[in-house]
């Protein structure tokens, strides 16, 4: 706990990332989802899943991106890989704007950028062998050939620490934790340049989620890889990325290098969730304040006026009902949503001292 | 939570082993787990998907379907009565009654078609059969008071899916101590939930336990959910108990080969972080376990040894303590954190 008194932007724990080039930028994006009903499917409102996020992402390092189920974190990823249609809003990929391209443009932006599904019992053909799981996107993109394709999706199987004995096998022949490595073989099969990774390790249990999370570091250690890395688990966000944002209903509240969120976040909602994460110290039990939020993640079919967490914050004052607070730095060094930003006492996260609900 | 446990246990499991029967083979799904749940105490099981902890407690109360599984060995006595022994009416009075349970997933254990209040008024007069309706309609509505539904009055008209995940938790919560009971079995009660409701759930457990003092078996993955709430642990691997203990024996000095494994699996929240130390190779197919101790073609501290592929090693006390571990080379183990052995250290 030496990070209370570090005060310059703090380069990453891990040597490699996020020194390159902005390959990712995402201007005010949109998604909503129609609501219908009635006989006539009549659209009826509208669920704001995103509703204006701004991102950038450099070559080579990992993005966090955090938050509770329904938050819209998992809506931006798909979006930003055009598996939805943004509703407004711009994507830029390696300086190229992509939000109108064809399917057919899109193929060759996917050769670039990859995705990563949660579950690996469901992303995965149950009728295709691992070779042609592994080899689908090679084929598609025309780039597989009967000689050195066998030999390509043998590499990429033992890159992912499986052996090439595996390829003729089916997907309900492996583990979950095997599961997903063969759905990060396919992913790589391309030689992407980002990987969007949403809930990768979330199905697994603690000691095989482990052994993802290392291949995960070392994949991109290896091929300079870029991640965004899609989770609500913040242990497990802590561990991966070099910089953070934090989602809340369609919104990203907080967003900065992973020590100023979660050693020194100053907008109360990444306050109340590091708070409430259990800390495996029995030691520690009754010695941190938590601060526990009242009542529900409001719908996102109708978001509170001006600043959406004001609902269940407990510093709200008018001027939160009444004016959304903008995404930016508030004297503390990285941007916040919040109007009444500032950090929590020094220590206090882990310790004592927190200010209660 | 921390009440001087009686020298009665509550709850005695001895040797019992649990089998289902499938096409593929025999799935030894629990193996000789004995272990105490004392009156007003908090006991954590652990363990991953498959380690056997849902079964080892599900089956004592009837709840696994026989066949396929069956209960092949052991003795489970609950306040001196024998639960293997008793009929099926039996068993479903108990259930609900002495000894209530918190799901993971509230849907499946809700009714969709009834609102909520009818649900937990009919357990509650089900175990009570002199209870009129208006009392069971204000106790319905007290229970939801306890357990934070707010505007519990009208809620209590509503039904399950007008409820939201983490308040049909609370409801269920509700339901599991309306009949005071002397046993809380939660299985996973906050894995479906997000962060902020689960630390909101976490409160309303332990709002439930003071109220009741009942005694409470935790069933969970989750390390810092154990760490939280638990006075004492068991770990189970295989099919097996491998390390129990009181909690702060368990977390400072680990001494099984698993336990430390499994946590130094875990990211850490905050703090320099290293390169997770995961558990090699994959969990043990229980049709297959492996012969000796299930644990060793993944340990890190057996090194080919032949004791650890040949004996299973038994569940014995370290010294003359609590403390009990099933690793032939236990007393190998470097202490993890000396400086939390003492209750109140700091890190």
């Amino acid at each position: 706990m030496s990070g209370a008194v570090q005060v310059q932007p703090q380069t990453s724990h891990r040597t490699y990332g996020g020194s390159g080039d902005e390959i990712l930028r995402i201007e005010g994006l949109v998604k909503y989802f129609p609501i219908r009903a009635g006989l006539l499917r009549k659209q009826v409102g509208q669920i704001h899943a995103v509703d204006g996020v701004d991102l950038s992402v450099r070559a080579g390092e990992t993005l966090g991106l955090v938050g509770e189920s329904g938050c819209g974190k998992s809506t931006l990823g798909r979006t930003v890989l055009k598996l939805l249609e943004p509703t407004s809003g711009k994507i830029y990929f390696d300086g190229k704007e992509i939000t109108g391209y064809s399917r057919r443009q899109m193929r060759e932006v996917r050769r670039g950028m990859q995705i990563v599904f949660q579950d690996p019992y469901a992303s995965l053909n149950p009728r295709m062998t691992v070779r042609e799981i592994v080899a689908e996107p090679l084929k598609i993109n025309g780039l597989y050939d009967r000689r050195d394709g066998r030999k390509r999706v043998e590499e990429l199987l033992r890159t992912v620490g499986l052996s090439p004995e595996h390829a003729n096998r089916f997907p309900h022949e492996f583990s979950g934790g095997q599961r997903q490595r063969i759905g990060i073989a396919r992913a790589l099969a391309l030689n992407p340049r980002v990987v969007i990774l949403d809930e990768p390790v979330s199905a697994l249990d603690v000691s095989i989620r482990a052994q993802v999370i290392n291949l995960l570091e070392a994949l991109q250690r290896d091929l300079g890889l870029t991640y965004l890395f899609v989770a609500h688990d913040l242990s497990v966000v802590s561990h991966v990325s070099d910089r953070v944002a934090v989602m809340y209903l369609g919104k990203i509240v907080e967003i900065g290098t992973r020590q100023e969120i979660y050693e020194r976040p100053t907008h109360p909602y990444p306050q109340a969730l590091l708070s409430a994460v259990p800390i495996e110290d029995p030691t520690e039990r009754g010695k941190r304040e938590r601060i526990v939020l009242t009542g529900d993640v409001p719908s996102p079919a109708n978001p509170p006026s001006g600043c959406r967490f004001r609902t269940r914050c407990w510093k709200a004052q008018e001027i939160c009902a009444q004016e959304e607070p903008a995404l930016i730095d508030r004297g503390h060094g990285h941007p916040s949503a919040c109007h009444f930003a500032e950090p929590l006492a020094p220590l206090a996260l882990g310790t004592n001292g927190l200010a209660p609900a | 939570m921390t009440e001087p446990a009686a020298h009665e246990p509550l709850l005695a499991i001895r040797d019992l082993t649990v089998e289902f029967g499938t096409e593929d083979g025999v799935v030894h799904a629990v193996t000789g787990v004995s272990y105490d749940v004392f009156p007003g105490e908090t006991v954590g099981v652990v363990g991953e998907s498959g380690s056997g902890k849902s079964v080892s407690v599900m089956s004592l109360l009837g709840l696994i379907p026989q066949p396929p599984g069956r209960i092949t060995d052991g003795q489970a006595t609950f306040e001196g009565r024998d639960l293997l022994k008793m009929g099926k009416k039996a068993l479903r009075e108990l259930r609900g009654g002495d000894v209530a349970m918190i799901f993971q997933d509230p849907m499946t254990s809700l009714n969709p078609v009834f609102t909520i209040g009818d649900q937990i008024g009919e357990a509650i007069q089900v175990h009570n059969p002199g209870v009129k309706d208006d009392e069971a309609d204000q106790r319905v509505v007290d229970l939801l008071t306890l357990v934070g539904v707010p505007n519990p009055a009208q809620r209590v008209k509503q039904y399950p899916h007008e409820f939201s995940g983490g308040m049909r938790q609370r409801a269920m919560i509700a339901m599991a101590i309306a009949n005071e009971p002397k046993l809380l079995i939660a299985d996973e009660p906050t894995t479906a939930l997000d962060v902020t409701i689960q630390a909101q759930i976490i409160e309303v457990l332990k709002a439930a336990q003071h109220e009741t003092h009942a005694a409470t078996i935790l069933i969970t993955h989750d390390l810092g959910l154990v760490a939280e709430l638990c006075d004492r642990v068991v770990v189970m691997y295989g099919g097996r108990v491998v390390e129990t203990g009181d909690v702060y024996t368990i977390f400072a000095n680990p001494r099984h080969p698993y336990t430390v494994g499994l946590m130094d699996s875990l990211p850490k929240l905050v703090g320099e972080e290293e390169m997770l130390r995961p558990i090699t190779g994959q969990p043990p197919s229980l049709i297959n376990l492996p012969p000796g101790c299930a644990f060793h073609p993944r340990c890190f501290l057996s090194g080919g040894r032949m004791l650890c592929r040949t004996d299973v090693p038994p569940l014995r006390p370290l010294g003359d303590t609590a403390h009990l571990s099933a690793c032939h080379f236990a007393e190998e183990l470097q202490e993890r954190h000396p400086e939390r052995a003492a209750a109140g250290g700091h890190v």
